[in-house]
């Protein structure tokens, strides 16, 4: 007889998609199951379901490149999820900030701040945007193509609570485009 | 429509409860003439304050303006009552500040494993039906009892995976934790009816091995099928067939005291307050 332990901590590395166990001919058996696809299904759109609720941008960035299911998927199995919405869209989009798409990494840190800002914090965040972000978010609320980077151009987004919308966008015009995101 | 106009009225009339979960001040107002009792789930109406998890103060405020026209029971999702390691004191300190601000007539939680190790598992996972999953279980039963000084009850979850080795049959491990810890169940009608789709589960004989006394509370849902499986996801009105096996277990289950339709926040704008409405009116009609 599987004991708790060994079946709950096989299961969830099937969710988790961590591996098939070897030994244990039950869980063998989860592992080649239809339901097990289900069930990982189902864990993902949840996980989806939420961050396309909390976080607009990052998703509508994400879908934009068809990349939305897998980054969640990938996200999912490979970190510790919260139960809480605002613990998992923290994680989230610190996650996200860490890639390496320049664009990605920008709409992910700003939305981090708006949503922290937006909580109450009274932190002042700056987050460097390679493009223009108004164009860029206007594209993606319309699905439409987002505009490419600029060189030698750097927009600053300043979040700040106490701003009116709490955010504001500068331009400027940078000497060494190596710096730019 | 088959069923719904047809749920057995011979004993005492259960009360109508639904899922509300805040936010929604015009589907509150349409459901308050409609029910008895609110079902408050604390895991879905919390929110992350600095390190822990609080009530939403805003969700608390709609459910005390509305306490002289409704009754209130707590059915939680996150307290993992079937880990090896531990449950969730999470969860257990929203079920507490749930208890100091609003009256429960009862409360209740999945006979279910939501973390493994202090992770969340993003699911559910059934609890295996063994010896010693079965004390584990009626000792935590037991000292959630000794906590809360109302009825406790717990609810089966549906079964996608391949049925874990086990000691009991699905009636068996039910039949002995409420005798050996005296807590009720909640019979979902609709999980059996997953179950059955899903696994072949034989629901007549499970309902005539079940000890049906200490069913309090019966669910009715609706959901939908994907890869061939039938999934508790509550996005949809119930079904006809899902109304016939309600009515049997009304017919049978002596002490159940109220018939909740279960239905995700989310489906709310999907089906619209006016289905809902109608949903609970007809749900009404059937168990009076």
């Amino acid at each position: 007889m599987t004991t708790l332990e060994t079946y709950q901590r096989g299961l969830l590395d099937l969710v988790k998609s961590r591996g098939v166990p070897s030994t244990d001919p039950y869980l063998s058996r989860v592992a080649s199951s239809p339901g097990i696809v289900v069930v990982r299904e189902i864990a993902v759109w949840w996980r989806a379901f939420q961050i396309a609720a909390q976080c607009p941008l990052v998703s509508r960035a994400l879908k934009h490149d068809g990349l939305f299911e897998a980054t969640i998927e990938q996200y999912f199995s490979g970190h510790r999820t919260s139960p809480f919405v605002e613990e998992l869209t923290e994680d989230f989009l610190g996650f996200l900030a860490q890639q390496a798409d320049p664009f990605l990494r920008s709409v992910a840190r700003f939305e981090r701040a708006l949503l922290s800002a937006r909580a109450g914090s009274e932190a002042v965040q700056e987050i460097h945007f390679d493009r223009n972000p108004d164009l860029a978010f206007e594209a993606l609320g319309r699905a439409g193509t987002i505009p490419p980077p600029q060189p030698g151009i750097r927009y600053l987004m300043i979040v700040d609570r106490n701003l009116p919308g709490m955010f504001r966008c500068t331009r400027e015009v940078i000497a060494d485009p190596e710096a730019q995101s | 429509m088959v069923g719904a106009d047809n749920l057995a009225s011979h004993r005492a009339t259960p009360a109508l409860a639904t899922t509300y979960e805040g936010g929604d001040i015009a589907l509150l107002e349409r459901i308050l003439p409609l029910v008895d009792l609110i079902e408050v789930s604390p895991d879905a109406i919390a929110r992350m304050d600095g390190k822990r998890a609080r009530l939403r103060p805003e969700v608390l405020e709609e459910y005390a303006c509305v306490t002289s026209s409704v009754r209130f029971i707590a059915h939680g999702i996150g307290l993992s009552l079937g880990s090896f390691d531990h449950w969730d004191e999470g969860y257990l300190a929203l079920l507490d500040e749930l208890f100091a601000r609003v009256h429960l007539d009862w409360h209740s939680e999945h006979l279910a494993t939501t973390m493994v190790d202090g992770e969340s598992v993003g699911t559910m996972f059934p609890v295996p039906r063994t010896e010693e999953a079965l004390d584990l279980i009626c000792e935590r039963v037991r000292l959630i009892q000794e906590r809360y000084p109302v009825p406790f009850l717990l609810e089966h979850v549906i079964h996608l995976l391949p049925d874990a080795p086990s000691e009991f049959t699905p009636a068996a491990f039910l039949n002995a934790i409420t005798s050996r810890t005296g807590c009720g169940l909640i019979l979902d009608a609709y999980n059996l009816q997953c179950d059955a789709i899903n696994q072949g589960l034989d629901v007549g004989g499970f309902l005539d091995e079940l000890d049906l006394s200490p069913v309090r509370e019966m669910h009715l849902a609706g959901g939908v099928v994907h890869r061939g499986f039938q999934l508790d996801i509550h996005s949809r009105l119930t079904n006809d067939t899902t109304f016939e096996l309600a009515n049997e277990v009304l017919r049978r289950a002596p002490n159940l005291r109220a018939v909740t339709f279960e239905l995700l926040k989310e489906a709310v704008p999907l089906l619209g307050h006016d289905a809902i409405a109608a949903e609970l009116s007809r749900i009404r009609k059937a168990i009076s």
